[in-house]
Parts: structure tokens; sequence; C-alpha cells
């Protein structure tokens, strides 16, 4: 049950931290898997494992190059995380803004008494 | 595994499901406290720009409920009950915030008030407890954005409107 849901639902995927680890290298661009277990201090398979699952829930993609496969980004999983933050976000950041709009008449109207 | 001291376990267990927000408000924090405790207040700011709302029964208080209907700009109702667990004057408000009373989806926000300098820091910190609300969140703020976006059009058909009324 868990196991499917890791890697089928990309919110699941990125709550392993070693996971969000191997995204923020992979910021900087494409890298090999040894590279990234090296880094992470993690075993090769490993690595490999928690990449499998980053590209079946589709934010990282790979390529051979020679005898290497190389990973990067992909950035379409990582769009349902984006709009989630940014609709709950712009709500209370709307929010936010009236109430400081509000708090400062407040003020003004304190003054005057 | 190997213990690296980069981890910090306590947050990486809501890490994906908790939202930060955080603002800086040029007024002492007494006041912007203040905001929150009465329907006066709250009816005034409460909601992104061109939403109201409706108030059915408000109490300040620990266990107090404030029940009320958010309405959005395209006229869209939203049902809200929001239930206080904490209060502590001026720092700290605790609310559940769902549907309807013992909704089991409700879930918590942690309101918190801290000086900065002569002005206040308010942050929220709310945390999902479980996939499926957070995804019942994710398709209701979905809904309201929605509304915002009639909202533009809107703005952008009435001022169409005006200039055409202007050039005629």
């Amino acid at each position: 049950m868990a196991r499917a849901a890791t890697t089928s639902d990309v919110f699941n995927a990125i709550a392993e931290p070693q996971r969000r680890e191997i995204l923020v290298l992979l910021r900087a661009g494409e890298r090999p898997v040894n590279e990234l277990a090296q880094e992470l201090g993690m075993t090769q398979p490993g690595a490999s494992k928690h990449l499998r699952v980053l590209r079946q829930v589709r934010l990282v993609r790979d390529r051979k190059a020679g005898k290497q496969r190389l990973y990067c980004l992909d950035a379409r999983g990582l769009r349902p995380v984006h709009e989630f933050t940014c609709g709950f976000e712009r709500f209370w950041n709307e929010s936010f803004d009236r109430l400081d709009g509000y708090v400062q008449d407040l003020k003004q109207a304190r003054k005057k008494e | 595994m190997a213990v690296t001291g980069r981890e910090a376990p306590e947050q990486s267990a809501t890490a994906d499901r908790e939202i930060v927000i955080s603002r800086v408000i040029d007024a002492p924090r007494e006041l912007v406290f203040e905001a929150f405790t009465e329907v006066r207040h709250l009816s005034r700011w409460w909601g992104p720009e061109g939403f109201t709302t409706t108030t059915r029964a408000f109490e300040f208080r620990v266990d107090g409920v404030w029940d009320f209907v958010m309405h959005g700009p395209d006229g869209t109702d939203y049902q809200e009950w929001i239930f206080w667990t904490e209060i502590a004057p001026p720092e700290r408000i605790t609310l559940l915030h769902g549907e309807s009373p013992g909704d089991p989806n409700a879930f918590e926000s942690v309101l918190t008030f801290l000086p900065d300098g002569a002005a206040t820091r308010i942050e929220m910190r709310t945390v999902f407890p479980t996939k499926k609300l957070r995804d019942e969140a994710v398709e209701k703020y979905h809904a309201i954005e929605g509304g915002q976006q009639t909202l533009g059009n809107l703005a952008v058909y009435v001022t169409a409107i005006v200039r055409k009324g202007v050039e005629d």
C-alpha cells in the first residue's frame, strides 16, 4: 500500500528527506548516480532506488551518455506541489495585505482618540 | 542509518505537509492581535480582496467558535467554521479550521505574533495531518483562487467598458 502511494504521489515521494536532497543537488545540473550517491553518503543501489521513485513521479528524467546514465530535474512533477502551496499561500498573503491595511487604519484611529 | 548531522527529525516529520506564511506589520502587536478578536475587525480583512463574510456566531475564547459564510467575488459561498483552541494575548492563537462542527477534515493553524522593533511579525503555521485532508484543502483553495480569476476577468471587463464609454 505505502509503496504504491510513494511511487504515484509526488507529495509522498518528496516526504523522504534524502530524495529532497537529491533534487537539491540536481538543481545545479545533470549528474550520474555514482556522484549523487557519493555526495549524499549513500550506496549506489540506495541512490538508484530513490532516483527510480523520483522518475516515476516525474521529478527527474534520465538519459544515457556513453556508459553512464545522467539524471536531471523534470519540473513537470513539481507543478502540483507548486500549485498547492501557491493557492493556499496566495489566499493568506492577500488576507494579510488587507489585515495590514486595516491595522494601519486602527492605528490612525487610536492616535486621534 | 548513517547520521550525518544535517537532519532535523522533528522538522522533517511535518515539513512536507506544513505551510508557513509570515508578514511584518508596522504596528504594535497588541493592535495586530486585536484585529483577530472581534467580528467587526475580522470582517474588514478576512479573505483575499473582494471577499466578504456573514457571521452566524462568534465567541472569541478557548473552545469558542466563529461560524460564518465567506462570499467569493464570483458569488460562491464557502461555509467556514473556526474553533479557537488556544488564545494567549498578544502572543499566540491556535485554531482549528473546518467547514462545520466536528469536521473530520479540519486542520490546525498556529498564529504567532512576535515583536519586531516597533512592528510585529505575524507567522501562520498550518500543518495538514493527512494526505486526504491536504488534497481536499488543495481542491478548496483552488476553487477559491478560481474565484479570484473571475474577479480579475471582471476588472478587465469593467475597465474595457469604461474605456469604451470614454471613446464614444
